[in-house]
């Protein structure tokens, strides 16, 4: 429902940003000199994006920019585009936005931006998840914020494992591969995810990394090599190629988790991995078949515990901002405690403000916070480097091959350590 | 046996064309209409095993939900037939005489010069991508039709070329010299009697212009922000991070694609006919 | 005489270089520092810091790199078979569907206008359009398939190496046949009807007719259709970026879908165009090649 109703807002927010633009430019000139102008680049809904952008909180959007005498106008694109407009943009040393949002890309593209968080309020930051700065920090310094709390978490389908003799989602690695193979009979299967795309967060080597850390293993070392190779990194893999015979045999085709959630919404899988926006979709009858039946847990722990990865949406500021300090006022706004309630209660996307999280009426309007708090206890590292990207691709390849058998998980492991080797050393030299 | 008969051929050739244009409509024809099914069903029946397509299961509701959004939409069709006819009518206008010259007329090198246009389609575009944003942005021209339109010239213009060379090429060289001889120049020669009788390949090289323009996606992507977005990018707004409204997507393509087809209905005669005939009479 | 002769043919030289003065110029206004550029960038190493480009000079080093990067030896493998069937395939099936619609029986409008929709849809929509017929779970070729009995089980369409890059080839053939198919009937319209009749006096059947008649008069564009095809086979990428990303495990990387990766995601841009500017020479030398061996010299022509 309230992602029909996202739908809507997107192209109305699109038309507004346009007629914010086609203003003549009296209007905009000397007469208003002294008011800030601030450019936003920001997701289409229904992925996370600010007041204006999206529906919500439009009043309390309005009398701040009256307050602060600021304008914003946005450039709103869908996500999959995101990255590729910025990186041409930044690439060419002619970024025109203020305010950008970032995905995981902070240290690749951290010259280009400020670490104006640092600056954020101690009142503000004191209520945010302290782990939630780790992908948007480097060399120490605070590039941005996060503001939604996108962890993937366990979803699976009560009445499946219900029918299964399981009356409770499994709670570690052991329970998971026996959940999944009673689940798995007459075209229905126990696990389905999108291994088709290597890399991202989201994609098949970010899968891989959450089993890692449960596993105990992490990415790098401190001088910033990998170190993944080992018995974290071999059983996280042997993991995910035991689960494969109960797996949807097309997860290695899905090129995007949409083609996966859409067979766990069609009653035909028990679990997946997947984000907290991924609630909206499967409680909308329309698109959902399971409406009634979705559940949510904590990830299944390892040998380390549970522990999961974070889907960083994150606003930043550019370093080309000709008023920093008015753009991360608006940041402080977009996190103000009434606007980040109104943003889960509006369009579905979790606060990242821990008081937000705890509101009760938060929880009762997104039943699956809960569960995401709990899930922010444990580690939640996405391992985001400059290389992320190069270094996801090398490792999902060869997570790939382990899945379709044609390497050991010894083999795949100490093939993507030395790939990611070289990868690290090459940016250094 | 008549001539006019044989052209039909005998009941052997006739059953096999008759097959082969249903295979044609088949294949054609077939993931068109799963394009026009899916646009008119819910995601949950779409997701079903196999798709729902029972009665029941059909809904305007994702043509209500785009056309909700039609103020998006209707400016990125505006804007893509902006860039669509400016693209295509530049492209005729300067490629339909560099092919005459190229083809017919003393040109030094032509061949090399033909060659030449051709290799500049060779690079892909996403190598040239970053450097044309340069370009442009310091230009102070990113978010323009204008400057879109412009830029789509370098991929339709040398294929126009290349079209038209070819048709040009096989000309007799009789009409034109019995043009000569009655007196008319090079430049009445071409518009009078060369491009009245290539109004097949002329179609076809606006029709292949205009399409190319009008679904462009990548240098749109990078060359626009919000003002002067086409329809791909509209489109591509209905495939999320995290989720894809297929119905809702495909109700989009459904709309955008229909000023195509009203084209090709109104020019359906222009796109093929009636080249032949004039030439031998003439 | 001779003289007036002379400046004949100056004036229609004339003409002809002001007829091709303002494309050259249009297309080096638009390609010309982004092509040199491009050449340019192959040649440094890239990095983004501060907000600009820093470049530094490394000559053949990301040509080098090249020979060592199996991915890049993987897409080029993968590259040159879909390409090779790629305009074989097209080229064969836009003869079969141009001489089909040119038959008296395939001369409705309806034909012709069913020949531009698949080709008119948004690539966008189009290759999304083709991820969900193609879906291992919910696709509608599994359905359809098993409901008529041909499959016993649904089938990963997308989940082997040899599958899935033929599906590829399968989708990218059906969007690209329209186009050439236009082409080719276009120059079958201008196929003198007189020249069949003579062949019909002279008690040619339809295949020969079609061998000695047909093909030799078309030849000009099925030549224009080799190379462009080749040029647009080359440079596929919305269909990989969409359908498989490359995967799985690489099985479906093209050099240009491997470019893209490089320049946009990995931000490596010396690699990059690097990447690009192998596409550019192969493509370059097969151009040079087919236009040599199919293009129709006038006669007496030189070489």
């Amino acid at each position: 429902m309230s992602t029909r109703m996202s739908r809507r807002t997107l192209l109305q927010g699109t038309t507004a940003a346009g007629a914010v633009a086609s203003l003549p430019r009296f209007m905009t000139g000397p007469a208003f000199a002294d008011t800030a102008k601030l450019s936003v680049f920001s997701p289409l809904p229904p992925d996370p994006a600010p007041p204006g952008a999206a529906k919500f909180s439009e009043d309390a959007f309005a009398q701040w920019k009256a307050a602060k005498g600021a304008e914003v106008e946005y450039e709103m694109l869908a996500w999959p585009q995101l990255h590729d407009r910025m990186a041409t943009a930044f690439a060419s040393g002619s970024a025109p936005w203020d305010i950008v949002y970032m995905c995981g890309w902070v240290p690749e593209l951290q010259s280009n931006i400020i670490p104006y968080a640092d600056a954020l309020p101690k009142a503000l930051v004191d209520d945010l998840p302290q782990s939630s700065f780790s992908t948007v920090t480097v060399d120490g310094k605070r590039y941005g914020a996060v503001f939604t709390l996108s962890l993937l978490t366990l979803f699976y389908n009560k009445a499946m494992l219900d029918q299964a003799g399981f009356k409770a989602p499994p709670k570690d690695w052991d329970e998971l591969k026996r959940c999944a193979k009673e689940l798995t009979h007459d075209g229905n299967y126990g696990f389905v995810l999108n291994y088709g795309d290597p890399a991202g967060i989201g994609g098949t080597a970010s899968y891989w990394m959450t089993y890692l850390q449960q596993a105990g293993g992490k990415m790098y070392g401190e001088d910033g090599l990998p170190v993944f190779k080992g018995d974290a990194g071999v059983d996280a893999l042997q993991l995910m190629v035991d689960l494969m015979p109960f797996t949807d045999p097309g997860s290695i085709s899905y090129a995007g988790i949409n083609d996966a959630t859409n067979v766990l919404l069609a009653g035909r899988a028990g679990m997946m991995m997947n984000w907290p926006f991924m609630w909206n979709a499967g409680s909308d009858p329309k698109q959902s078949k399971i409406v009634g039946n979705l559940a949510s847990a904590i990830l299944p722990a390892g040998p380390a515990g549970s522990a999961s990865i974070d889907g960083t949406d994150a606003w930043t500021i550019t370093k080309s901002s000709k008023n920093p300090d008015k753009a991360r006022e608006l940041v402080e706004f977009y996190l103000d405690a009434e606007v980040q309630k109104r943003q889960v209660l509006d369009t579905g996307w979790l606060p990242i403000r821990l008081s937000v999280l705890a509101d009760p009426e938060v929880q009762a309007k997104a039943p699956n916070a809960a569960v995401v708090l709990e899930q922010a206890k444990h580690p939640y590292d996405s391992f985001v480097t400059a290389d992320y990207n190069e270094v996801t691709v090398a490792v999902g390849t060869e997570v790939q091959k382990a899945l379709q058998g044609q390497k050991t998980a010894a083999q795949a492991i100490a093939d993507a350590q030395d790939q990611v080797t070289a990868i690290v050393k090459r940016r250094k030299s | 046996m008549s001539f006019a008969r044989r052209q039909h051929g005998g009941p052997l050739l006739r059953g096999l064309v008759v097959l082969g244009l249903v295979v044609f409509v088949v294949w054609s024809a077939g993931p068109v209409v799963w394009l026009i099914v899916s646009s008119l069903l819910e995601q949950q029946a779409l997701i079903s095993q196999p798709p729902d397509v029972s009665p029941s299961a059909f809904t305007l509701d994702n043509f209500v939900q785009v056309i909700a959004a039609a103020a998006a939409l209707g400016k990125g069709i505006l804007n893509s037939l902006m860039v669509a006819l400016f693209s295509t009518a530049v492209s005729l206008a300067l490629g339909a005489p560099a092919a005459y010259a190229l083809a017919r007329l003393p040109v030094p090198r032509a061949n090399n010069i033909a060659f030449l246009i051709l290799a500049t389609q060779m690079l892909p575009g996403i190598a040239i991508a970053i450097p044309l944003f340069i370009a442009i942005s310091k230009l102070g021209l990113i978010d323009s039709v204008f400057s879109l339109g412009f830029v789509y010239l370098s991929f339709n213009l040398p294929i126009v070329v290349w079209i038209l060379r070819g048709f040009f090429l096989g000309i007799p060289v009789g009409i034109e010299r019995a043009a000569a001889v009655d007196g008319a120049g090079v430049f009445a020669t071409f518009w009078h009697i060369v491009l009245p009788i290539s109004i097949p390949p002329l179609a076809a090289a606006a029709v292949f212009a205009f399409v190319e323009a009008w679904n462009e996606f990548f240098f749109a992507l990078i060359l626009t922000r919000q003002s002067a977005q086409t329809v791909p990018l509209v489109i591509a707004q209905f495939a999320g991070q995290y989720q894809t409204v297929f119905g809702q997507m495909m109700a989009a393509a459904v709309i955008s694609v229909a000023p195509v087809i009203v084209l090709a209905i109104v020019f359906r005669n222009q796109i093929v006919r009636g080249f032949a005939d004039g030439m031998t009479k003439g | 005489m001779t003289v007036t002769a002379a400046t004949f043919e100056q004036r229609r030289r004339r003409v002809g270089l002001l007829f091709v003065l303002p494309a050259l110029l249009v297309l080096a206004a638009v390609l010309g520092y982004p092509i040199v550029d491009s050449i340019m960038l192959a040649l440094q190493r890239v990095t983004l810091t501060g907000g600009a480009i820093q470049q530094s000079w490394v000559g053949f080093d990301n040509f080098q790199r090249l020979f060592a990067d199996a991915t890049f030896q993987r897409a080029a493998l993968n590259t040159a078979y879909f390409s090779a069937m790629e305009v074989v395939l097209v080229v064969l099936i836009s003869l079969g569907v141009a001489v089909l619609l040119n038959h008296p029986m395939g001369r409705f409008g309806v034909f012709r206008i069913l020949l531009i929709v698949p080709w008119a849809i948004a690539p966008v929509a189009n290759a999304v359009l083709w991820k969900w017929i193609l879906h291992a779970n919910y696709g509608v070729l599994n359905g359809i398939l098993k409901g008529l009995g041909l499959i016993d089980h649904y089938h990963v369409w997308l989940g082997t190496p040899v599958s899935a890059l033929n599906f590829l080839l399968l989708v990218d053939v059906w969007k690209s046949v329209p186009f050439v198919a236009l082409l080719i009937l276009a120059g079958l319209q201008r196929v003198p009807s007189i020249l069949y009749r003579a062949a019909y006096m002279d008690g040619a059947g339809p295949v020969q007719s079609f061998l000695h008649v047909t093909l030799p008069t078309i030849r000009s564009v099925i030549a224009i259709a080799v190379v462009l095809q080749t040029i647009w086979s080359l440079r596929v990428f919305d269909i990989v970026f969409v359908l498989t990303r490359g995967g799985p495990a690489d099985a479906t990387a093209l050099l240009n879908f491997l470019a893209y990766r490089v320049t946009f995601n990995f931000l490596d841009l010396g690699y990059g165009s690097a990447i690009a500017n192998v596409i550019f020479a192969i493509t370059m030398l097969l151009a040079i090649l087919y236009v040599w061996l199919l293009w129709p010299r006038p006669a007496g022509a030189k070489r």
